[in-house]
C-alpha cells in the first residue's frame, strides 16, 4: 500500500507546486502593477507629502504637516471643500430617487421592457467631455433650454424664481453647481436604474403575492415592501454614489476652467488637487490634498456603514 | 453574488397583478405615453447635437428641427482646421482604447482564472489587493503616477502612450468580473482536460476561455468605452497636444479662444467623440447592460 501511494503522493507534491507556479505567473503582471500603482503610491503620497518637492531633484526640505494645515486653512480649499460636500447631498438623493423610480418601472411587466431600459441608460453611455460640452451648449443664454421654456410660456414661473429669459446657467456663481447636478443626475440616473434592477429581482415574488392577497396596491407596496426590502441596494448604491459625488471633477473642470469660474462656484476638492499639481506645480501640496481627499471619502464611506450598512457580500 | 453573465429576468413584475378596475387600462396607456415621453427625452440632446451639426452658425442658435440651410460646414471645419486634428484625435482614441482593452481581456483572463481556479499560497491576500485597488481614489495616486511615469520617462514624446497605457492596463473590476465567471463555470469540464493530461495554460486557453466569451465581452466592451470616455488620466499623462485622446481634446476646443461658442463644428465634434460608443451600444447593448449591473453585484 505504501509502495503503490508513494509516487502518486510525491506526483501530487509536484502537481501542486506546478499549479501554484502556474497561479503565480498568470497574476504576476497585474500584481506588480498594483503593488507598485496602487498599493506603493499610496506610501509614495505619504512622502511626498511632508517635503517641499523638486519635480527633477525630488525630496528639497522636509515641511512635516505643513502642507495640510496650509490646505485646510486656505479659504479656496474650504470653498471646494464645501462645493464637493453641497454637490454630494445634493446630487445623491436625486439621483438614487431617480434610478430607483425608473428601475421599479422598468421592472413591471410592461412591454418594450428592454427598449425602455436601454433608453433610460443610454445618456451613460457618452464620454464625461462629450456630454458636458454638449450640456454646456444646451443651457446657454441663447441655448435650446432658454428658447424652451420661452416656447412654453415657463418664463413668467422662471422670473417669479429670479431668473431672466437669458439666465447663463453655467456661467453665473448661483446656479453653476446646480447645472451640473442636474446634467450629472440625467446622465447617472440610469446606472443607478441599473443598480436597483439587480437588487430588486433578489426580492422574492412570493412577498407582492401574500401582500396582494392582503389587498395592498402599488403605493403600498412600493413604501412598505419594496423599499425596505432594497435596503442592500440603497446601501451599495448609496456608497457608490458618495465616493463619485466626493471625486467630482470632470464636469467641473470643462464647466469651469482650472479655477472652477465663475468666482469658485465650480471649485470642488479634485479640482483644487489638479490646479495645485498642474498649474501651481507644487506637487507634495497636491500630495497632501489626495490623502485629505482620500481621509473625507474614507470617513463618508464609514459612517454610512454605520448608519444603513453591513458588511459587503465579499 | 451572482454570475456575471445572468441575464436580468424580464419576467419579474414587482407589483401585484391588475385586478379587474376599470381606471386600470387607462392608467396603463399614460403610463405607456409618460414612459416613451421620458425616453425621447433621453434622446433630444444627442438628437439636438446632431441637427446643430449640419447647420449654419446664424441657423445654430434659432430652435428649429430642420437645418436651413443644410450645410456640412460645420463637419469640414471640425475635421480640417482644428488643433489638434481631430483625425489625430480619433486616431489617439483608437489606439489606446484598442490596447488596453486586449491588455486587459489578455491580463484579467489569465488572473481571473488564476484567482477562482488555481491553488497557491497567499491567493485571498492577494485577491484582498485586487479588490483594494477598486477603493484607492485616483486623485489619491495621481502625484505618485505621475512622478514615477515621469522618472522613467513615459511623460514625453511616444513614452506618454505606454504610460497612460500602463496606468490603465488592467482594472481590478475586469479580474473581478471574470474571476466571478470563471467560478460559475462547473469543474468538470476542466477536469476532464487535466485528467487527458494538459497543462494548465492549455485548459486555460482550449476549455475555459471559449466558455467565458459572454463574460470576455462584457469586459471588453466596457472598457473599451471606459477608456475611449477615459477623461482623468489622458489628462494628467498626455502632454503633448498631438497626443491627446478626444475628451482631452473637446476640453482643449472649449478653452481655445472663441471656438467654443461656433456651436456647428463644435457639435460636430461631441457627435464624433459619441458615434463609436453609440455604434457599439446599438449593437451589444445587452453586454453594457449585463456588464454594469454585474459589476454592481460586487457591493
Amino acid at each position: 500500500m505504501t509502495a503503490a501511494s508513494r509516487p502518486r503522493t510525491r506526483g501530487a507534491l509536484s502537481k501542486g507546486r506546478a499549479e501554484a507556479l502556474a497561479g503565480y505567473l498568470f497574476i504576476a503582471v497585474p500584481m506588480v502593477l498594483f503593488l507598485v500603482l496602487n498599493v506603493g503610491s499610496i506610501f509614495y503620497a505619504l512622502y511626498i507629502s511632508v517635503w517641499k518637492w523638486n519635480l527633477r531633484t525630488g525630496p528639497v526640505t522636509f515641511m512635516g504637516l505643513d502642507n495640510y494645515t496650509k490646505a485646510l486653512n486656505d479659504p479656496v480649499f474650504q470653498t471646494a471643500i464645501k462645493n464637493s460636500l453641497y454637490y454630494a447631498v445634493v446630487w445623491v438623493p436625486l439621483t438614487m430617487a431617480l434610478g430607483l423610480f425608473l428601475a421599479v418601472i422598468v421592472n413591471q411587466k410592461i412591454r418594450g421592457q428592454t427598449f425602455f431600459r436601454a433608453a433610460y441608460y443610454f445618456p451613460a453611455i457618452a464620454s464625461s467631455a462629450a456630454i458636458t460640452t454638449l450640456w454646456i451648449f444646451i443651457v446657454a443664454p441663447d441655448g435650446i433650454f432658454n428658447q424652451s421654456r420661452a416656447a412654453f410660456g415657463l418664463n413668467p414661473l422662471f422670473s417669479l424664481l429670479g431668473f431672466s429669459p437669458a439666465q447663463n446657467w453655467i456661467g453665473d456663481q448661483g446656479t453653476a453647481l446646480n447645472s451640473i447636478i442636474l446634467l450629472n443626475a440625467w446622465t447617472t440616473s440610469g446606472t443607478f436604474m441599473l443598480f436597483y434592477l439587480a437588487s430588486l429581482q433578489s426580492i422574492s415574488h412570493e412577498v407582492y403575492e401574500a401582500a396582494a392577497v392582503d389587498g395592498a396596491n402599488a403605493w403600498q407596496n412600493f413604501w412598505r415592501i419594496t423599499f425596505p426590502l432594497l435596503k442592500p441596494g440603497h446601501y451599495f448604491v448609496a456608497t457608490v454614489a458618495v465616493i463619485g459625488a466626493l471625486q467630482l471633477f470632470d464636469q467641473a473642470l470643462i464647466g469651469g476652467g482650472v479655477n472652477g469660474d465663475p468666482n469658485n462656484a465650480l471649485m470642488t476638492m479634485v479640482l483644487y488637487l489638479y490646479n495645485a499639481a498642474f498649474h501651481q506645480f507644487n506637487f507634495s501640496f497636491a500630495a497632501a490634498i489626495g490623502i485629505i481627499l482620500f481621509a473625507v471619502i474614507f470617513t463618508a464611506t464609514l459612517v454610512q456603514r454605520r448608519l444603513f450598512g453591513q458588511a459587503p457580500a465579499w | 453574488m451572482t454570475s456575471p453573465a445572468r441575464p436580468i429576468r424580464a419576467d419579474t413584475a414587482i407589483a401585484a397583478a391588475p385586478v379587474g378596475d376599470r381606471s386600470w387600462k387607462w392608467r396603463r396607456r399614460l403610463a405607456y405615453v409618460l414612459l416613451i415621453g421620458y425616453a425621447i427625452l433621453m434622446f433630444v440632446p444627442f438628437a439636438w447635437s446632431i441637427i446643430t451639426s449640419f447647420k449654419t452658425l446664424p441657423d445654430s442658435v434659432r430652435m428649429t428641427v430642420v437645418p436651413d440651410p443644410f450645410t456640412l460646414q460645420g463637419w469640414d471645419y471640425a475635421i480640417t482646421k482644428l488643433t489638434p486634428p481631430m483625425p489625430v484625435l480619433f486616431l489617439n482614441s483608437a489606439v489606446i482604447a484598442g490596447i488596453v482593452t486586449v491588455t486587459n481581456l489578455v491580463l484579467g483572463s489569465l488572473a481571473g482564472y488564476a484567482f477562482a481556479r488555481l491553488r497557491f499560497p497567499g491567493r485571498e491576500l492577494l485577491f484582498l489587493v485586487v479588490l483594494a485597488t477598486l477603493m484607492i481614489p485616483d486623485q489619491l495616486r495621481l502625484v505618485p503616477v505621475y512622478l514615477i511615469l515621469n522618472g522613467i520617462g513615459l511623460t514625453r514624446g511616444l513614452g506618454q502612450y505606454i504610460g497612460v497605457i500602463v496606468v490603465i492596463a488592467i482594472s481590478g473590476t475586469s479580474i473581478f468580473l471574470l474571476r466571478q465567471y470563471f467560478l460559475s463555470i462547473p469543474r468538470d469540464l476542466e477536469e476532464a482536460a487535466r485528467i487527458d493530461g494538459a497543462g494548465f495554460l492549455t485548459t486555460f486557453l482550449r476549455v475555459m476561455l471559449p466558455l467565458a466569451t459572454p463574460a470576455l465581452s462584457a469586459v471588453a466592451i466596457l472598457t473599451f468605452q471606459g477608456t475611449w470616455n477615459g477623461f482623468f488620466w489622458p489628462l494628467i499623462l498626455l502632454q503633448d497636444q498631438s497626443h491627446y485622446t478626444l475628451p482631452i481634446g473637446l476640453l482643449s476646443f472649449r478653452t481655445a479662444g472663441g471656438f467654443a461658442t461656433i456651436y456647428p463644428p463644435l457639435m460636430a465634434t461631441v457627435v464624433m467623440a459619441t458615434l463609436p460608443i453609440l455604434i457599439l451600444y446599438l449593437f451589444f447593448q445587452r453586454y453594457f447592460v449585463e456588464g454594469i449591473a454585474a459589476s454592481g453585484v460586487k457591493g
